[in-house]
This record gives C-alpha cells, sequence and structure tokens, in this order.
C-alpha cells in the first residue's frame, strides 16, 4: 500500500534529479540546455509546493494534525521560491558562479526540508489521515 | 505518535555552534607548536608527554569541540530534538572543555600532575552534562532511525571513554600503579575513536551523504547493523579488563573484527559517493571523500600489523590515518557545508531575502580546495613521520597552517554575517 511518505519521497527525489541536472548543465556553461532544465526543476518544485499547500497541508490540518511544523514547511517553502527567483536572475543572466552559490544554498535548505518532512511530518500525516489517503492522494496527483 | 516533541524548528542561536567551531582551529595550532617542541621525533616513541599532549590537543580541543558543537545543531534536525536547557547546556560543555583540552595537554607537556588534575574534573563536567544532555535529547527524539540508534550508542561509548580517561588521567598525575593500565589504555582509545568517534560518525553519514551528495541511502542491511555491531565488538574489547585476564586472541579478534566493519563502512560510502546524482566538484564532498579512503586504508593496515611484526610504528600509523585521515578530513568537509549555510540561514531568517550572501560568498570555495590539498600533503607527509624527523616538521607545520586557514574562514564567515547583519539593520 502506497503511503503519503512513500508518494510524497518520491516525489522529492524527481526533484533531486531535476536539481542536479539543471545545475550541472549551469555550471558547465550550456545556457540553452541550462534555461530548460532549470525550468523543469522549477516546475517540479512549484508542483511539489502546491500538493503540499493545496492539498497536503489543509487536510492535515483539518484532521487536528499539528499547525507548527506545517507553518514552518510553509515558511521555508517561501526561502525556497525567495532563491529560485534568484536562480531564474543567474540563469537569464549567464551568471556561473552566482548560480553555483545559490544551488549550493538551495540544495541545503531543500535537503534539510525533506529530511524534517520525510522523517516527521509525512509520517504524523500517515497517522492523521489513513482513513482518507487515497482519496488525498488521488488529489495530489492531479495537482 | 509523539506530536509534543515534534517541532521542526529549534535551531540554536548561530553563536552556540559557532563557539565551538571557532575555538577548534587553535588547538590545531597548538598541537602542531608542541610537535615541534619536541626534542626527537615525537612519533618514534608512543605514549611520550610531548606525544600524548598534540594527540589531545587534535581529539579533545579540535575533534571533540566541533562534535560538541555540530551535536547541538544537527540533533534537531537529524532526529528532531534538540538539546534541553540549551543556554546552561552550552556554557557547562564549552568552558570546561576548552579549559579542560587548554590544561590537560599542558599538564603532560610540562609534567605537572596538579594541572592534569585540574583538567579531568573539568572535563567530566564537560562530558557529563554533554552525555546528559544528549542522553534527553534522544529520548524525547520523534525519529526512531538507525542514526538515533548509533547517536545513542556512540554516547554511551563516550561514557566508558570518559570513565577510563579520568581513571588514566588520575593515575599518571598521582604516579598511583594501575593494576591494568595497558587494557585500560586499549579500552578507552577503543571507546573514543572506534565507539564515540566513529558511531558518531557513522549515525550522522546516514543522513548527510545521501542529503549534502545527492547518494543513494545506504543500504538497510548496514544501517540496520554497523553501529549495533561496531559497540557490540567495542564490549566484547573490554572483556579482558572487566573479568581480569590476559587475551591476547581475543583483542586481535576483538580490533579485527571492529576494523571489517569500519572499512565496510568506507566502501559502501565510497561506492554511495560515486553512485552521486549531483556530479559537480564539490570541495566538501572530496573531503568527506578523502576521510573515506583514509578509513579503508587505516582498516587494512590495522589488519596487516599483526602479520607484519618486525615492521615498527605500525600502531601509530594506524591511529594517525584514522584521526588525521579518516576523522579530521570528514569535520572540515561538515565544517565547510555547515558554517556558511548556518550564516545563511541565520541571516535570511531575519526576515531578509535580498542582500543575503550565497554560501559561496560567505565562505568562496577556492579558499577550501587549497585547504583540501594542503590536508592531502599533510597526510602524505604523516605516512612517514615516525620514522622520519623532517616528515614529523612537515606534518606539524601542515596542522598549524590548516588550523590558520580554518580559522581565517570561520572568521571570515562571521565577518560577513556582522556587515550583512548591520547593512540589514541600517536598511
Amino acid at each position: 500500500m502506497l503511503t503519503i511518505a512513500d508518494f510524497m519521497s518520491a516525489n522529492h527525489h524527481v526533484c533531486d534529479d531535476a536539481f542536479a541536472n539543471a545545475e550541472q548543465a549551469a555550471l558547465a556553461g550550456n545556457w540553452e540546455e541550462a534555461e530548460i532544465l532549470f525550468n523543469f526543476f522549477r516546475t517540479d518544485m512549484t508542483r511539489h509546493f502546491r500538493m503540499e499547500e493545496e492539498e497536503l497541508f489543509p487536510t492535515l490540518i483539518a484532521a487536528h494534525g499539528p499547525a507548527g511544523p506545517v507553518q514552518v514547511m510553509r515558511m521555508e517553502h517561501a526561502q525556497m521560491n525567495t532563491l529560485l527567483e534568484q536562480m531564474a536572475g543567474s540563469v537569464a543572466h549567464r551568471d556561473a558562479k552566482e548560480y553555483g552559490g545559490l544551488s549550493e544554498t538551495l540544495l541545503i535548505v531543500m535537503q534539510q526540508h525533506n529530511l524534517k518532512e520525510e522523517q516527521m511530518l509525512y509520517p504524523m500525516a500517515d497517522h492523521y489521515l489513513s482513513p482518507q489517503r487515497e482519496t488525498l492522494l488521488g488529489r495530489m496527483r492531479m495537482v | 505518535m509523539n506530536t509534543v516533541a515534534l517541532n521542526t524548528d529549534q535551531a540554536p542561536p548561530i553563536s552556540v555552534p559557532l563557539r565551538f567551531f571557532t575555538a577548534a582551529p587553535l588547538f590545531l595550532i597548538l598541537a602542531a607548536l608542541i610537535l615541534v617542541s619536541a626534542a626527537d621525533n615525537p612519533f618514534a616513541a608512543a605514549r611520550t608527554p610531548v606525544l600524548l599532549a598534540a594527540t589531545h590537543c587534535i581529539t579533545l580541543g579540535f575533534m571533540a569541540v566541533i562534535m560538541m558543537g555540530a551535536m547541538q545543531q544537527i540533533l534537531p534536525v537529524v532526529i528532531g530534538s534538540p538539546m534541553p536547557a540549551s543556554g546552561i547546556t552550552v556554557w557547562l560543555t564549552f568552558l570546561p572543555l576548552l579549559s579542560g583540552a587548554l590544561l590537560l595537554p599542558a599538564g603532560f607537556v610540562l609534567g605537572q600532575p596538579v594541572l592534569l588534575n585540574l583538567a579531568w574534573p573539568l572535563l567530566l563536567l564537560a562530558f557529563l552534562v554533554f552525555i546528559v544532555a544528549s542522553l534527553a535529547s534522544l529520548a524525547r527524539a520523534p525519529a526512531r532511525n538507525a542514526t538515533r540508534t548509533a547517536i545513542l550508542l556512540s554516547i554511551f561509548a563516550l561514557g566508558g571513554a570518559l570513565g577510563s580517561g579520568v581513571l588514566l588521567a588520575h593515575s599518571y598525575a598521582t604516579g598511583a600503579a594501575l593494576a591494568d593500565a595497558g587494557q585500560l589504555l586499549t579500552t578507552h582509545v577503543t571507546l573514543m575513536l572506534g565507539g564515540w568517534m566513529m558511531l558518531l560518525i557513522v549515525g550522522v553519514s546516514y543522513q548527510v551523504v545521501p542529503m549534502f551528495q545527492l547518494t543513494p541511502t545506504y543500504p538497510k542491511w548496514l544501517t540496520a547493523t554497523l553501529a549495533p555491531a561496531i559497540f557490540g565488538v567495542s564490549l566484547l574489547s573490554m572483556l579482558p579488563l572487566l573479568f581480569q585476564f590476559d587475551a591476547h586472541r581475543l583483542t586481535v579478534a576483538t580490533q579485527t573484527l571492529f576494523w571489517i566493519l569500519a572499512g565496510s563502512f568506507a566502501l559502501v560510502t565510497l561506492g554511495l559517493q560515486r553512485r552521486r546524482r549531483r556530479k559537480v566538484a564539490d570541495a566538501t564532498l572530496s573531503f568527506f571523500g578523502l576521510g573515506m579512503m583514509a578509513l579503508l586504508c587505516a582498516a587494512l593496515l590495522a589488519i596487516a600489523t599483526p602479520w607484519l611484526p618486525t615492521i615498527e610504528h605500525l600502531e601509530t600509523l594506524t591511529v594517525m590515518i584514522f584521526l588525521l585521515g579518516f576523522a579530521m578530513s570528514v569535520m572540515h568537509g561538515m565544517l565547510y557545508k555547515i558554517v556558511p549555510f548556518l550564516v545563511w540561514f541565520h541571516l535570511f531568517r531575519g526576515g531578509m531575502n535580498v542582500g543575503v550572501p550565497n554560501m559561496k560568498e560567505i565562505m568562496p570555495e577556492p579558499r577550501m580546495w587549497r585547504h583540501l590539498w594542503l590536508h592531502r600533503g599533510t597526510l602524505a607527509v604523516a605516512l612517514f613521520a615516525p620514522w622520519w624527523h623532517a616528515a614529523a616538521w612537515l606534518l606539524a607545520l601542515g596542522l598549524l597552517v590548516q588550523g590558520v586557514l580554518l580559522g581565517y574562514a570561520l572568521l571570515g564567515a562571521i565577518a560577513v554575517y556582522r556587515h550583512t547583519l548591520a547593512a540589514i539593520r541600517e536598511n
């Protein structure tokens, strides 16, 4: 049986792969490819955030799940969105040095965020939302 | 489900880890100065006062200080539980540890029992507070994973290492002969390096290697068994001490088993790094990879040593490769990853997202690469140090310059933090 933790953790890995591909192209100076791969990455990230912010988090809060950690996750999404915006600027300016510094920063923010979600928030969501897991997963797939 | 303990934003103030990290490089410089103060090659004979002093500068002053600082930062993230009473915990660990780490080497070098008798109670206090705070944090952790198990076992090992260390220091200071001084020393080294240091690095690696380097996760068979096996072997190695019997074969067997486990961990980690999805060059990754290569070399050397009885100093060399090659490389790599992130994180968390420098502006990567090359050079000369006095000198010089480079990088990051914070407040 697919859990919320399995499904969302797998989606983290999709984002990680897209991140690594975009970074490699940007640091190699292949800007046309980097632009395409960065846009793929940004789209993956935006979709992941929407799955959480539009579906998972409200459902968890409605089921009386803990609000504090959800608030922290939202705040970290905002941090990552700011970095993604700055990275888009460095892609537009073809600035590999700036891209490298920003992507290094984003990687750490992203990974420690993922760790907290995978080890704490998602298992908690599976616990609180077990009766409605299938429908929730269906809705998240539609995002 | 333990929701009370779950709080995902529990990072301590930036001054907490940075206080520990910035103190650490001073002890590399101190270790170097102590090594060059020796009249003869300090590595040519085991347990000379100079070698004991320099070793404790590195293990206590550099490594324990870094590990204690890092634990306060890492526990909330990797197991979801901070250390309790962080303000009190910090002062009751930082000051006594720092003072003890200065007094103990001074006592060895100057041959002053009074300094040793001042040092061990301070170190006892620092480590006891750290052990209690860590256990409280681990008990409340919502995460029940292999990292938590490894860290828990590392803390138990630290307790044993501390007890044996206190007995040894007291006996060294008073001149009181211990019936089992040799066994006690073996226990102290085994639990401190093979227990605490190794298990802590193993536990943290389970999280940070896949996380920072985008590698596959460690295989389940390894995370489920490695830390308990290493801890079990460490306990087995204490049997001769506990039951007062001389068991050379048991010692050789447990040590061999330990090195097979340690070598397996190094091999698996190197394998994961080879399969990493992030292929770009990264100095911190190279530090980590160097550490694992060194651990593998130390393991092979240690396993071969009983078969090479005619070659002197192999045990000294194994410990040097483990400490300088494995543990120090991993710690350099971790510091160069964690410190720029912490500076960025605390600036950004202040609510400002414009004008906050990125991680590579906080700690420029070319400096990390220079340090990596210097560290590689230091390790290369370390391989000859027990036999060649000039190499021992070069090793000391390498440690000295590494202390300066690391200290400069850390102070540079703090300067960036302060300037940026001041600029943000002005606007």
